[in-house]
């Protein structure tokens, strides 16, 4: 189930900020002399009537590489994608595939074959019609090397190829049967973007992508913004729309600000009208503020994460990395750090996946008691001058290895473990390097712990983050998904065979057994859920999270100015 | 000269009493100098707190009793820190200072004293180097040699060093030809001798105002690179770091940022009093 | 400079003859100039290479890219970075000479574009900070200089101050005050009067007090020198000698900071653009260097570096022709 509103925790009595008493006593006189005071929007009217027209302006903090989600593959690319791109299938709040661009579908028994039939009345903005061989241009897209294709073409890997029976009926080949596939092709990252556009370089394709969705991209400012226009003929959106037809905004301004106070300030002052990645220090001012309305959606995949590399010690003994989570105050941290508006993520599925089981919550609670056992058992018996624990004269010591464009806030969180950790005796040292760096050392496997997520709406992430198959380098680089090196055939067979099988129930009980061993074999450290957060100002309503990836969806919102 | 200008020796400058509140600014400058030197050798005598230590619960706190300055996003007291920090940052002013100088002297001995060819020679590098503003100087060496404290010494001494090395050349120049000079070569001094007990000196004493405000300089950039990320990494008590890491919750906890920023601009200030009333001392002006 | 030395031949040769004087001297400047690029270019690109870590990874999307095998064998060819070192750097100078700065890695954008896309924000942040200075510093001093004793030394006091306050520091404090608190200013962007004034102003203040420090020097002894007696005893409001004889005297140290003032505001653009999320070169040079682009890093610097030359000689140029005492010292 999704949640959609966060509980309001119970929160310290915060002291009113020095700049707030200036502010009371000096805005009076400051506005007597100053004409322009006034930022508008003051006395506007919530309507309970979507309103036709106006310019929506959306801040968030990231830029993306490329404006093509097939290209690389980073959130902020899908948050744009999700748009100006329409995908074949969709993916409603119950975890169930729906239409889009494709009507109907059936898979063969095999489970190798899928026979989508298109809708006809479909074109993209360029005015290139949508059939069968658009569906084929894409999919061959993402999987073609020249695309770089991180996500899109990750996900496809078993992707052989598009027959074309007739114009709207596609019919594609994969090697191994993949029950995610279409939960995949919910996803904005596989979003279906005009032939016509896709055969044009690369970095032209980024900059002005064509699709069929209720917006079209105009213009990219780097460092500023994207801006995007209704699409007027938009007339094919998904069952789980909350209207059919053109989009009600006339414009949206897609902006960057990097930093979380200032959006935040930007959102209050009705400078933009929605945020994202909302500041969790500023949620409570943000729930007291009448003007704004919040939307937490927590999305699904991996939680976020340190991954425990169990190639190498100290992390090659179960009962150290027990012993390692288990003396995290991670609960701790969360209060302090993200002031208590995110919840902990225990177990290796975040609650908002497909297939989630509750039962591994509370697998990594905080247990000083138990996290000296089990060192006490790993024969780490010994403490040296400074109270760490030595086992044969060598110290127990932990490297994380961290980006510098890591958020400070996550460092800190980590700096706390450090903390907590010290008091079982393990010393946690947090190696800060460049992020290609860092890069470098995770293809190494020179790491003990390594900071990741994974958003993606299937329960097939364990196969990626966790499957032997993922553990030889992706190529040249050196990158490998499966951080942890965890190889297990017992784990392998079970999401394996989770991919060959349609039927729910089953597929649920193979990838409980699935989490029932990550969870077991203490593989991450999970902290807190992934989660989309946005803020919005009175002036903009309908504004949605898309059920799949809890992607913003602008395409029900409207303004009121 | 004509006789509707004069220059400055001629006027009759004014030679006042030193008025009593600018005597009081630079006994204020010279106090807190002290005491940041005295905070950098021995920290203990006025933090009580621990600057690493992690207090979750204590996350926040605005400036009170318990905490003069407050505490930080990880409970840590931000006095305390503040007063580490003065260890970490004197440090590094002094030695980026040091390291300009010594950069400084190489570079203006060799071109006042050697020939025309080396002069110009000397001067290449130095147009090199003026050719950056010297926070995008730091950036590129930091860029290539990665952050931490030993790079960020060496970056801010090669953002100072141009200028010094300026002013070391053009006095080296000035006071090769003295008098005095030429009296130790008469006497068959060895110029490694000259250089060392006459020349150096008497160049270098007019640059002792410009080390005490560029050690405050130092601070500055030094700390400007931390702010950016790329200088001492956090949990360095080091005051940009701290200024860095409090920069998001500026709306919620002020003093996160405030109280570092302040110090930095008390030091800065200190220093450029204190290295006022030196250049005015050296030259004679107070009666 | 007085009318006296204006008359005499030798010390003020004619026109003719300064224009020519100066014309070789701005030539030679220029080559000069042009070969410290050069040798600018050179180390930056060398300097830049020995950076650790593989540049590959940093084109394709950073740490959540997640690259396969194929994607990176890509672009690595198409990067050339499988070349051997000494023909990178000839491929690049080559490419230099033509205009061709190359392509950032992290946003897939030849370099020029960037950089002509960048540069309006900074020259409009810096040009304004600058002409702000100088308002604040012509204000303070004119009005100031040579009056009430406490006056000046209350408004010297202000001038340390101002020159004492870091970049960062000042302009986080004016975005606490001004933007989050009072509301009185956008907080970010790039668009609009409204989102230069803060910015500026942070920038200006500093600045100002530098400026401000030494032109009230040089104004307080050019207000007793013996010609603004004459001036006043022929009746000029204190106002005009004030404005229109002393200043220009008193003003020259100014301008030869200038100089220098254009280096330090380039400096602080780079933390203010960050601090208020501003487009321009400064934020761009700091991403660059964070995402290790090493074409972009070596284009934003050259840029950097070539107008800060041009400045300067230009700067330099202008004291010659407006001092020929200079020349002659120099000659």
């Amino acid at each position: 189930m999704r949640k959609l509103a966060q509980h309001s925790r119970h929160h310290s009595p915060r002291h009113l900020p020095f700049v707030r008493k200036i502010s009371s006593v000096g805005l009076a006189a400051f506005c007597v002399l100053l004409a322009g005071c006034d930022n508008g929007a003051s006395t506007v009217a919530r309507s309970s009537q979507p309103v036709s027209g106006g310019t929506l302006i959306y801040a968030t903090d990231r830029e993306p590489i490329c404006l093509d989600p097939h290209v690389g593959g980073d959130m902020p690319q899908v948050f744009v994608a999700q748009q100006y791109l329409d995908s074949l299938v969709s993916m409603d709040s119950e975890g169930r595939i729906g239409p889009w661009l494709a009507k109907s579908w059936e898979v063969s028994a095999n489970g190798l074959d899928y026979t989508f039939h298109l809708r006809n009345d479909v074109h993209f903005t360029d005015g290139t019609p949508f059939n069968a061989a658009a569906v084929k241009a894409n999919l061959d897209h993402m999987a073609n090397p020249k695309t770089q294709s991180s996500t899109a073409g990750g996900y496809i890997r078993q992707y052989l190829g598009t027959d074309l029976p007739d114009e709207y009926t596609a019919v594609v080949h994969l090697s191994t049967p993949y029950a995610a596939f279409l939960e995949v092709l919910a996803q904005g990252f596989l979003g279906i973007e005009s032939p016509t556009a896709l055969l044009r370089p690369r970095d032209t394709n980024c900059e002005s992508p064509v699709g069929s969705g209720p917006f079209k991209v105009v213009r990219w400012d780097r460092q500023s913004q994207v801006e995007l226009v209704r699409n007027p003929d938009y007339n094919w959106a998904p069952p789980t729309a909350k209207h059919q037809g053109p989009a009600w905004l006339d414009r949206i301004v897609w902006k960057f600000i990097a930093e979380p106070s200032v959006r935040f300030a930007s959102l209050q002052a009705g400078e933009v009208d929605v945020i994202e990645a909302l500041p969790p220090e500023s949620h409570e001012a943000a729930r007291r503020n009448p003007d704004l309305s919040l939307i937490i959606a927590p999305r699904p995949g991996n939680p976020t994460n340190g991954a425990l590399n169990i190639t190498r010690a100290p992390f090659n003994d179960l009962r150290v990395r027990e012993a390692f989570v288990r003396s995290s105050d991670v609960e701790g941290a969360l209060k302090s750090v993200y002031f208590n508006e995110f919840p902990r993520a225990g177990g290796p599925l975040s609650s908002a996946t497909r297939f989630y089981s509750a039962d591994f919550e509370h697998a990594q609670d905080y247990d000083q008691a138990r996290a000296a056992k089990l060192l006490d058992d790993a024969g780490w018996t010994q403490r040296d001058a400074e109270g760490y624990r030595t086992k044969d004269g060598k110290r127990l010591q932990v490297h994380v290895v961290m980006g510098n464009r890591t958020p400070p806030s996550e460092y800190t969180l980590w700096e706390q473990v450090q903390a907590t950790t010290r008091l079982a005796g393990i010393q946690t040292i947090i190696d800060q390097m460049s992020d290609v760096q860092a890069t470098q050392r995770q293809a190494d496997w020179d790491y003990d712990i390594r900071l990741g997520y994974w958003n993606t709406n299937s329960a097939d992430v364990l196969r990626i983050i966790f499957g032997s198959g993922f553990i030889r380098p992706a190529g040249v680089g050196g990158y490998h998904q499966n951080t942890a090196g965890f190889s297990d055939p017992t784990f392998d067979s079970l999401v394996q065979q989770a991919l060959e099988t349609q039927d729910p129930e089953q597929r649920r009980a193979l990838y409980y057994k699935a989490q029932q061993i990550a969870s077991s074999q203490y593989l991450e450290l999970t902290t807190y859920p992934q989660s989309t957060r946005l803020g919005i100002y009175k002036t903009t309503q309908g504004v949605r999270v898309e059920p799949s990836l809890a992607v913003t969806y602008l395409y029900d919102a409207w303004v009121n100015k | 000269m004509s006789e509707l200008t004069l220059d400055a020796s001629q006027l009759n400058v004014r030679a006042q009493r030193k008025p009593r509140s600018l005597r009081l600014g630079v006994w204020l400058a010279g106090t807190f100098l002290l005491l940041l030197i005295v905070a950098a050798l021995a920290p203990q005598l006025f933090a009580h707190s621990d600057p690493l230590a992690i207090v979750p619960r204590d996350a926040f706190h605005a400036p009170g009793w318990g905490h003069w300055f407050g505490t930080d996003q990880s409970g840590r007291d931000i006095f305390s820190r503040v007063i580490y920090g003065t260890r970490q940052s004197l440090l590094i002013g002094l030695a980026a200072t040091a390291l300009a100088m010594g950069i400084a002297i190489v570079l203006g001995l060799t071109g006042g004293l050697g020939g025309r060819r080396t002069d110009r020679g000397v001067g290449w590098v130095l147009e090199i180097l003026f050719a950056f503003p010297s926070l995008v100087l730091a950036l590129l060496f930091v860029a290539i040699f990665g952050s931490g404290i030993g790079p960020l010494i060496i970056a801010t001494g090669l953002g100072s060093a141009p200028g010094y090395a300026r002013m070391v050349r053009g006095q080296v120049l000035a006071v090769r030809n003295s008098g005095y000079i030429e009296a130790a070569r008469a006497l068959g001094h060895p110029p490694l001798r000259i250089i060392g007990r006459q020349l150096l000196p008497n160049a270098m004493r007019p640059l002792i105002v410009t080390l005490t405000m560029g050690v405050g300089q130092a601070i500055v950039w030094a700390s400007a690179l931390s702010f950016l990320g790329l200088g001492a990494p956090p949990p360095a008590p080091e005051w940009g770091t701290m200024l860095s890491m409090g920069r998001d919750f500026v709306a919620n906890a002020w003093w996160l940022t405030f109280f570092p920023g302040l110090f930095i601009v008390l030091t800065t200030l200190s220093t450029t009093v204190v290295g006022r009333y030196l250049q005015q001392r050296l030259e004679g002006r107070l009666s | 400079m007085s009318s006296a030395t204006l008359g005499n031949p030798l010390l003020n040769p004619p026109r003719h003859q300064r224009l020519k004087h100066l014309a070789r001297r701005a030539s030679l400047r220029l080559a000069g100039g042009i070969l410290v690029l050069w040798a600018v270019a050179t180390l930056t690109f060398f300097a830049l290479r020995l950076m650790p870590g593989d540049p590959v990874l940093a084109i394709l999307g950073g740490p959540s890219g997640n690259p396969t095998a194929e994607t990176i064998a890509e672009a690595t060819r198409e990067y050339g970075l499988d070349k051997p070192l000494a023909v990178q750097y000839g491929l690049y100078l080559v490419r230099l000479v033509q205009g061709d700065l190359g392509v950032s890695y992290s946003q897939h954008l030849p370099v020029t574009r960037v950089l002509a896309e960048q540069s309006g924000p900074t020259l409009e942040l810096t040009i304004t900070a600058l002409l702000l200075a100088w308002l604040m510093v012509l204000a303070l001093t004119v009005l100031t200089a040579g009056r009430r004793r406490w006056l000046g030394r209350l408004a010297s006091l202000a001038e340390t101050v101002a020159a004492a306050l870091p970049h960062f520091w000042l302009g986080i404090l004016l975005l606490a005050v001004f933007a989050f608190g009072l509301r009185l200013f956008p907080p970010a962007g790039s668009d609009g009067w409204r989102t230069l004034v803060l910015p500026s102003v942070a920038l200006a203040i500093p600045l100002a007090g530098f400026i401000a420090q030494v032109t009230r020097e040089s104004l307080e002894l050019t207000l007793e020198q013996p010609f603004v007696l004459t001036a006043r005893t022929r009746g000029l409001s204190d106002f005009a000698v004030r404005f229109r004889h002393a200043l220009r005297h008193a003003v020259l140290p100014g301008i030869s900071l200038s100089g220098w003032a254009i280096g330090s505001l380039i400096s602080g653009a780079v933390v203010i653009e960050v601090i208020f999320s501003r487009k321009g070169l400064g934020r761009q040079l700091y991403q660059a260097v964070q995402a290790q682009d090493l074409p972009l890093t070596i284009g934003i610097s050259l840029v950097v570096a070539a107008v800060y030359v041009l400045a300067n000689i230009l700067i330099d140029l202008l004291y010659l022709w407006v001092d020929p005492r200079q020349q002659e010292a120099q000659a």
